[in-house]
C-alpha cells in the first residue's frame, strides 16, 4: 500500500517538474521585470554591518547603504552621499558636503543626523562591538552636523587616509539602530538587520535587500527613494552555489547570469560556450613566509640573509603560475599587490629563479650536503615543515609540491602541514613565534596600502602578524607613513616599506591572483574592478548593468 | 507487564549515554588548537580591540572548569550559545538548517527503503537467475559509487530538466504556499534521488537475505503445501518476517538523518546542516559545532532507543 502511494507522488512530481516552471528560467526581458542573477560561492554571512566578515556581506551593504565616498574602477575617490569635501590647513577637520533632500527606503529622511549617528555610535563602542569599525575611525574624536547636509570630522591628529577610511563604512539609518546603541551597545550585533513582515531592510542605497535566506538566496529590488543615478535592472539575486559545476551549467542553461569568482579549470570551458569571461588584476598575493622572529631559538639558519636569498632563486614563479594556477596569475615581487595602483613599487626586481644560485649561496653559508644529498646546519639537516592553511587548497598544493621539488635540488627537505587557518595561526603565535619555520598563506588587503605594511611591524605580534618580523627601522617607517599628509611624500615611504620587505624577506611573495568574473552575452555593461563585478569599492557596477 | 525492565533498562543507558556525550562534546572542542578569535583575527577588519572583546564576550578567558559549567547550565535552558560567525542564536541557525534537510533526506530514505524492499524481495524469490544478479549487482554498484561522482553526474544529465542547485526557484514576487512546497519538492528530487541510489544498496542486500532466510523456513514450505500461490507465501508470511531487520535498521539510518548527507548537500547546493557544519568546521565556530553534534549525538541515541524497543515490540521471541 505505501508502496503505491510512494510510486504515485512521485509520478506526480516528475510530472509537474517537466510541465511546471521547472528549472528557474531566465531573467525579465518581453516586458517583464528585470532582474540578475549572480552566482556567489562564498555568500552574505549576515547583514549586520558589525557582524559580517565575507567579501559579498560588505558587496551587500555597498549596494544598500549610503557611503560617503566611493571607489571608481580608475581607483580614484568619487562622491556617493557626500557630493563633495574639503579640509582644513592642519587637517585635522573634514567637511563633507551631503546629497540634500535624500531619503530612506521606507520614506524616513536621509540627513547628517544619520552620519553622525553612524560614525559617534562606532566610536563610542570601539572597544567592544563596534571595534570591527575601529580602522576607519583612527583619531577621530567626533562628527557633528551644523545642518541637514553637512558633516564635520573632527580628528586628534592628521590622518593622510580619511577618504579611504569613509570608503569603508556604511551609513546606517538613526531611525532603525539608534535602539540597539543603548547600553553596552551589545544589541548592534545581535540585530539580524534582515527583511520583517514583508517589510525590505531599511536601505539608503540603489537596492534595498527584500528576501533573505542564510547560505541560499538574497533578494535585492531597485530602492525608488535612492538619491543618485538609479539602476537599469529591477533588481538582482545572489545566489550561493557550494559546488562548481553546477554553476557552469547552469550559466550554459541561461538558469543563472553572472559568476563571481570564477575557478581556473572552468575558464576554456565558459568562453567554449559563448560565456564573456573577464580576466583582470586582482588584489589576493600569495606568499612563502620564513619566520623572521629575531629571537627564535631553533633552526636559526633560517633567519641568514643568504639562505634567505638561496630560497627566492630556488622558487620557480613562472611555473608555479603556468602549472598550479594555469596561467591566471602573475609572478608576485612586492607585499603591496600591482591592484593597489600608484602603491605599488615597480621598481622592486624579484630574484630570478636559479638552482645553481641558490646551492652556490648556501654553500657559501657553510651548510655542506650531506651524503643524502640534503643539507646540514649547525649539527641538523636542513629539513622544516610548511605550515599549509585550508585556504591555499587546490592550486596551493601544486605551487608547494614545485617548490619543494626544487628545493630537494638546493638539499633542502619540505613537508607540507595542512591545518585549519586557526590552527596555523595558533602555531605561529605559540610562544612567541619559536615554534614554527615556514608556512604559505595569502592576503587580500585594501586599496589602502596601511593595512598589509602593518602586519610586518613588531605590534602586530599575535595579532596580524604572520611572520614574527620585527624590525625597529620598518616600523619608524611604518609610522611615518601614517602620518605623511602628501600623497607624494607617502608613496616614496611606502615603496621605501617595499624594498626593505624585499631584502628582509619575511616574505618571498609567490604570486598575485587575478580577478575572473564571467556573465552571460545577454548582459552588458558590469564594471570590472579589482574586485570583480560585485566589489565592495562602488556603487557602479550593478547600477549600470542592463540587458545588451 | 513484560519488559518493564527491559524498557527501563534501556531508558537509562540511554540517559547515560546522553550524558558522557554531552561532556565528551564540550572537553573535545576546547581541546583543539586553534580558537575562533584567533581565526577571525584573519579578516582585514578585525582589530585587537576588537580580539579582546570577543574573547571576553565568548568567556574564552575563563578557566575551563568554569565554562563547563556555564555549558552545562546554559544546555539545561536549551541555550547552545550563540555562533561566532553571525552572532545569532545557535538554535536559530541549527533549526533552519535542520528544517531544510530533515525533508530532504527523509525522502531520500524513504526512496532507498521502497526501492530497496523491491529489489530484495525480487532478489529474493527469483534467487540465482539472471534479474536477482543483476538487480544485486547494480544495487552494489550504486551502493559503492562515491556520492559526489553520482550527483555531478546527475546534474550533467538533468541540467536542462530538474533543478540542481538550491532549495527554491528565485522568485521575486510571493508565492503561495502550494505553490512555495512544489517548488521545494521539485528542488529536492535530485538530491533526494542521489542520496536514495546511494543508500539502497543496504536494503536490497538485508531484505534479500532475511527473505532467503524465511523462505527456507519449514512454515513457508507448510504454506506452500497448503496451495498458497508464491505471491502470496512472499506476502504474508516471508516478508512480514523479513521486516524486522529492515525495521530496524532503518530506525538506526533515520538517527544519521540529522547529519545530513554532506555531500549531497554540497553538490547540490542544498542549504542543510551537513554544509552547516562543514562552514563551522573551517571557522572554528565552536558553539555551532558543540550544538550540530549535541543534536546529531542526541538523534543517534533517540532513534537507537526507538530501534530497540521496537523490535523488541514486533519480535516476540525476544524475552527480558
Amino acid at each position: 500500500m505505501k508502496r503505491a502511494v510512494v510510486r504515485v507522488v512521485v509520478l506526480v512530481l516528475v510530472a509537474s517538474a517537466c510541465t511546471g516552471s521547472g528549472a528557474g528560467g531566465g531573467g525579465g526581458g518581453d516586458g517583464g521585470p528585470v532582474f540578475l542573477k549572480i552566482a556567489a560561492s562564498d555568500f552574505i554571512d549576515s547583514m549586520n554591518p558589525y557582524v559580517g566578515q565575507n567579501d559579498d556581506s560588505y558587496s551587500a551593504y555597498q549596494y544598500i547603504y549610503p557611503y560617503l565616498n566611493q571607489l571608481d574602477s580608475s581607483l580614484n575617490y568619487v562622491p556617493d552621499f557626500a557630493t563633495s569635501w574639503e579640509h582644513s590647513d592642519d587637517q585635522l577637520t573634514w567637511t563633507f558636503h551631503l546629497v540634500e533632500g535624500a531619503k530612506w527606503s521606507d520614506g524616513q529622511p536621509l540627513t547628517s543626523k544619520d552620519v553622525t549617528f553612524t560614525y559617534n555610535t562606532d566610536i563610542k563602542y570601539q572597544d567592544g562591538p563596534t571595534g570591527g569599525a575601529a580602522g576607519s575611525i583612527a583619531h577621530l574624536i567626533k562628527v557633528t552636523a551644523p545642518d541637514d547636509h553637512t558633516v564635520v570630522f573632527h580628528y586628534s591628529q592628521p590622518v593622510p587616509t580619511v577618504l579611504a577610511n569613509v570608503q569603508q563604512n556604511a551609513i546606517l539609518p538613526e531611525h532603525i539602530w539608534g535602539q540597539y546603541a543603548t547600553g553596552d551597545g551589545k544589541a548592534l550585533k545581535t540585530f539580524p538587520n534582515l527583511p520583517a513582515d514583508g517589510q525590505p531592510v531599511v536601505s539608503g542605497g540603489p537596492f534595498m535587500v527584500t528576501q533573505f535566506k542564510p547560505d541560499e538566496v538574497a533578494l535585492f529590488e531597485r530602492n525608488p527613494n535612492y538619491y543618485g543615478t538609479a539602476a537599469q535592472i529591477d533588481g538582482f539575486a545572489l545566489q550561493l552555489f557550494s559546488n562548481e559545476d553546477a554553476e557552469i551549467t547552469a550559466i550554459q542553461n541561461g538558469q543563472l547570469d553572472a559568476i563571481e569568482s570564477v575557478p581556473v579549470t572552468s575558464v576554456t570551458t565558459l568562453q567554449d560556450a559563448g560565456i564573456k569571461v573577464f580576466i583582470g588584476p586582482g588584489l589576493t598575493e600569495r606568499d612563502f613566509i620564513i619566520n623572521s622572529n629575531p629571537d627564535k631559538t631553533v633552526h636559526r639558519e633560517l633567519l641568514n640573509p643568504l639562505v634567505k636569498q638561496a630560497f627566492e632563486y630556488a622558487i620557480d614563479r613562472a611555473k608555479i603560475v603556468e602549472t598550479a594556477w594555469l596561467g591566471y596569475a602573475q609572478p608576485a615581487t612586492t607585499v603591496v599587490p600591482p591592484a593597489t595602483g600608484a602603491w605599488h613599487d615597480p621598481t622592486v626586481q624579484p630574484l630570478p629563479f636559479d638552482l645553481a644560485k641558490a646551492n652556490a649561496l648556501l654553500d657559501q653559508a657553510g651548510y655542506q650536503k650531506g651524503s643524502d644529498g640534503m643539507r646540514v646546519a649547525d649539527g641538523h639537516p636542513m629539513a622544516y615543515d610548511v605550515l599549509f592553511p585550508g585556504s591555499e587548497r587546490g592550486a596551493g598544493d601544486r605551487a608547494f609540491q614545485i617548490i619543494q621539488g626544487d628545493f630537494e635540488q638546493i638539499g633542502v627537505k619540505l613537508t607540507q602541514r595542512p591545518m585549519g587557518g586557526g590552527a596555523v595561526f595558533s602555531t605561529m603565535t605559540a610562544d612567541n613565534y619559536t615554534k614554527w619555520d615556514l608556512a604559505m598563506w595569502n592576503w587580500t588587503p585594501p586599496i589602502d596600502p596601511d593595512f598589509v605594511l602593518s602586519v610586518l611591524t613588531c605590534g602586530q605580534y599575535g595579532d596580524w602578524s604572520d611572520s614574527g618580523y620585527c624590525n625597529p627601522a620598518y616600523d619608524k617607517l611604518y609610522a611615518e607613513q601614517g602620518k605623511e599628509l602628501d600623497p607624494q611624500k607617502r608613496q616614496q615611504i611606502v615603496y621605501q616599506m617595499q624594498k626593505m620587505v624585499a631584502e628582509d624577506r619575511p616574505y618571498i611573495m609567490l604570486t598575485y591572483g587575478q580577478t575572473i568574473d564571467a556573465w552571460s552575452p545577454n548582459w552588458t555593461g558590469f564594471v570590472q574592478s579589482v574586485q570583480g563585478l560585485f566589489p565592495f569599492l562602488s556603487k557602479e557596477s550593478l547600477t549600470s548593468v542592463h540587458p545588451a | 507487564m513484560r519488559g518493564i525492565d527491559y524498557v527501563a533498562k534501556r531508558t537509562a543507558f540511554a540517559l547515560i549515554t546522553i550524558f558522557v556525550a554531552i561532556t565528551l562534546n564540550f572537553v573535545l572542542f576546547r581541546a583543539l588548537p586553534g580558537d575562533a578569535v584567533s581565526d577571525l583575527a584573519r579578516v582585514p577588519r578585525a582589530t585587537p580591540e576588537l580580539k579582546a572583546a570577543l574573547t571576553k564576550e565568548f568567556g574564552l578567558d575563563k578557566p575551563l572548569a568554569e565554562q563547563y559549567l556555564l555549558y552545562l547550565q546554559q544546555l539545561a535552558h536549551f541555550n547552545l550559545g550563540i555562533s561566532y560567525v553571525n552572532q545569532q542564536p545557535v538554535w536559530i541557525n541549527l533549526r533552519t538548517a535542520l528544517g531544510n534537510t530533515i525533508p530532504m533526506v527523509l525522502l531520500g530514505t524513504i526512496f532507498a527503503v521502497v526501492l530497496g524492499i523491491l529489489t530484495g524481495v525480487v532478489s529474493a524469490w527469483r534467487r540465482g537467475t539472471a534479474l536477482d544478479h543483476i538487480s544485486t549487482n547494480l544495487a552494489i554498484a550504486f551502493y559503492a559509487v562515491p556520492t559526489q561522482w553520482l550527483g555531478l553526474v546527475l546534474i550533467i544529465v538533468f541540467a536542462k530538466y530538474l533543478p540542481t542547485y538550491g532549495r527554491t526557484s528565485i522568485s521575486f514576487g510571493s508565492l503561495s504556499t502550494w505553490a512555495h512546497i512544489k517548488d521545494v519538492l521539485v528542488h529536492m528530487l535530485m538530491p533526494s534521488t542521489t542520496l536514495a541510489l546511494t543508500l539502497y544498496g543496504e536494503y536490497t542486500l538485508i531484505v534479500r537475505s532475511a527473505m532467503l532466510e524465511t523462505l527456507g523456513e519449514d512454515y513457508v514450505l507448510t504454506a506452500r503445501a497448503k496451495g498458497l500461490s508464491g505471491w502470496a507465501v512472499v506476502r504474508q508470511h516471508a516478508l512480514r518476517n523479513a521486516m524486522l531487520p529492515t525495521v530496524t535498521l532503518m530506525a538506526l539510518s533515520l538517527g544519521y538523518i540529522v547529519a545530513g548527507a554532506i555531500l549531497v548537500e554540497a553538490v547540490f547546493s542544498w542549504p542543510g546542516i551537513g554544509r552547516a557544519v562543514y562552514e563551522s568546521v573551517f571557522n572554528n565556530d565552536y558553539p555551532m559545532l558543540q550544538g550540530a553534534f549535541l543534536i546529531l549525538t542526541l538523534s543517534v541515541v533517540l532513534f537507537n532507543f526507538v530501534a530497540d524497543l521496537l523490535y523488541f515490540r514486533l519480535d516476540p521471541r525476544i524475552t527480558v
